[in-house]
């Protein structure tokens, strides 16, 4: 009795800290966050204490008061950043897929070594990540003049503040995220399955489709919901590399908080994409079950 | 097939590489005004931002920054360091905690300390600041640790917590039936075998802190400028030739970082 006794009050002594930590510093935050989207912004920024739903009505359509009113280009942005995001995921799949699989038919040594190498650029600043995209993609940039240098554009093409810069700029900073869990699942597939799928006749085509895209289908929800997380809200990439052309709900969440200074506004929209968040990873954890269950 | 795999998996490699390394090509190049054409190899990038005289600091437009350059090193270093020695320790407790002792709540705190890991950082970023600003802490670099240790606790309670799920339980119960105190076996049995995972989460917070963009931007405040931060604002006042010196000496670093929790990894193993 004594020693489970002492044992609890150890487990209190060290659990507090921590504890008070994270309550006051990361969900009071979050609350206050929630608050202050239902309150009314005040005139010369800061905040009214008065409870309005208005800040929501801006966004999905029945604010109608002269200072806030309804406007679809939030929606719009909002949904222009989903796709985005999507578009991201997607080339994410595309680019990690085939080399997850090139690299785990490697012998171990090498396997360890290409993994490591996958990862390192997810450890160098992210400024000089997008920094290297600028110089690749501005006018005068590498890409520029190498198609000028082999005669396929007479002039520079605009490739920076373009949609096209801002997937590539997140591809490119996400495919750790990607490449990690696709290995995983890519690893753990049986080689036996594919060659049996082949030596019965199905074509390579038949095989991917019917073998090893299923079993690996777990690995590509896992990397699609962590890239697709930090790409939705991402707001340095399309600062970078979209510059005021390309505008996602992450500049927009930021515009209200440093020029606009509408603080419920922005909360409100910081809500939406917790929102979205909050939607895919219950989706993910249906579809968890709903598998684990068939098999 | 299997050929047409590798000259992609090349291909992917150089997609990985060709921009960090051109980056550190260009900071040797000497020509001043177009990076594209190589005009012979140069240091003088590298002595610009320490503040050395080269060609370009007689010109009447220069501006030395080398102040603000060594301010935000300083900021950064102090900051990262500060929140690595903060959130190891409270990492390694809450997985300490959740591991070792049967109670209620340890589902509830294994779920929620993944929250910050999957939280948008822009959210948590204007979180933050409204909470700092509503209870009236004024913006500074304390804030800015504050906002780092909130997630990086989740990054070392997860790096440590996989190290203890590998670890033998008996060992430490044999410790304790041989007449150990419980904190004689944690400073004997327990600290040494979960040292490697405390440091590799200790390391992944260094890294992280050093890098972070969102949460700092939003909570820095005016004259707290962190090294990431500083290059930002360099590129928006437009691109120049010493941003790849000092993008360079960064990538380095982070690198030789990145290399050492390997190197740590691989000992203890």
């Amino acid at each position: 009795m004594k020693l489970s006794d002492r044992k609890t009050w150890n487990l209190r002594a060290l659990l507090a800290a921590p504890t008070a930590f994270l309550l006051i510093f990361f969900f009071g935050p979050l609350l206050i966050m929630v608050v202050y989207s239902f309150l009314t912004p005040g005139i010369y920024g800061g905040v009214d204490w008065t409870f309005s739903h208005l800040n929501y009505g801006r966004i999905l359509g029945w604010a109608d008061t002269k200072y806030e009113k309804f406007d679809p280009v939030f929606l719009w942005i909002f949904l222009r950043s989903l796709r985005l995001a999507a578009l991201t995921v997607l080339t994410c799949v595309l680019v990690s897929y085939p080399a997850a699989f090139w690299i785990s038919r490697m012998p171990k040594a090498r396997r360890n070594m290409a993994i490591f190498l996958v990862t390192l650029p997810f450890f160098v600043s992210l400024i000089v990540r997008l920094f290297a995209w600028v110089l690749i993609l501005r006018p005068t940039g590498f890409l520029n003049q190498g198609l000028m240098g082999l005669g396929l554009t007479s002039e520079p093409l605009e490739f920076l503040y373009t949609d096209f810069a801002v997937i590539v700029g997140m591809t490119y900073v996400f495919i750790p995220f990607m490449f990690l869990p696709l290995y995983a699942s890519i690893e753990k597939l049986d080689s036996s399955q594919i060659e049996a799928s082949m030596d019965l006749g199905a074509t390579r085509f038949q095989t991917f489709r019917k073998v090893v895209l299923p079993a690996t289908l777990p690995g590509i929800i896992g990397g699609s919901v962590i890239t697709f997380i930090p790409s939705l809200g991402n707001f340095i990439v399309p600062s970078v590399l979209g510059g005021a052309k390309v505008v996602m709900i992450g500049n927009l969440i930021e515009q209200q908080f440093l020029s606009a200074r509408n603080w419920p506004f922005g909360s409100a929209l910081a809500m939406l994409v917790m929102a979205a968040v909050l939607c895919l990873l219950l989706a993910q954890l249906k579809l968890a079950r709903t598998t684990e269950e068939r098999a | 097939m299997k050929r047409l795999l590798s000259l992609y998996g090349i291909a992917f490699f150089a997609f990985v590489y060709a921009p960090i390394l051109l980056v550190v090509l260009f900071s040797f190049n000497a020509n001043p005004i177009n990076m594209m054409i190589w005009d012979g190899f140069t240091l003088d990038w590298y002595r610009l931002i320490f503040g050395m005289e080269t060609s370009v600091t007689e010109s009447s437009t220069y501006i030395d920054t080398t102040p603000q350059l060594y301010s935000a090193v300083r900021v950064s270093f102090t900051v990262a360091l500060t929140t690595t020695a903060i959130s190891t320790v409270f990492g390694t407790i809450l997985a300490l905690a959740v591991a070792r002792y049967r109670f209620r709540l340890a589902g509830l705190y294994r779920a929620l300390l993944m929250v910050p890991m999957i939280m948008p950082d822009i959210v948590l970023g204007i979180a933050l600041l409204i909470f700092f600003i509503t209870i009236g802490m004024n913006l500074s670099m304390g804030t800015i640790i504050i906002g780092h240790c909130t997630f990086l606790i989740s990054y070392v309670f997860v790096t440590v917590s996989t190290r203890l799920a590998q670890l033998d339980l008996s060992v430490e119960e044999a410790s304790a039936d041989l007449g150990a105190s419980p904190f004689q076996t944690f400073r004997k049995v327990t600290l040494p075998s979960i040292a490697p995972g405390v440091m590799g989460g200790g390391l992944l917070a260094f890294i992280i802190s050093m890098d972070d963009l969102v949460i700092t931007y939003f909570i820095a405040g005016t004259g707290n400028t962190t090294l990431p931060i500083h290059i930002w604002g360099m590129l928006r006042r437009g691109i120049k030739p010493e941003i790849n010196a000092i993008a360079t000496l960064l990538l380095l670093f982070s690198i030789a970082v990145a290399a050492l929790g390997l190197y740590l990894r691989s000992r203890q193993k």
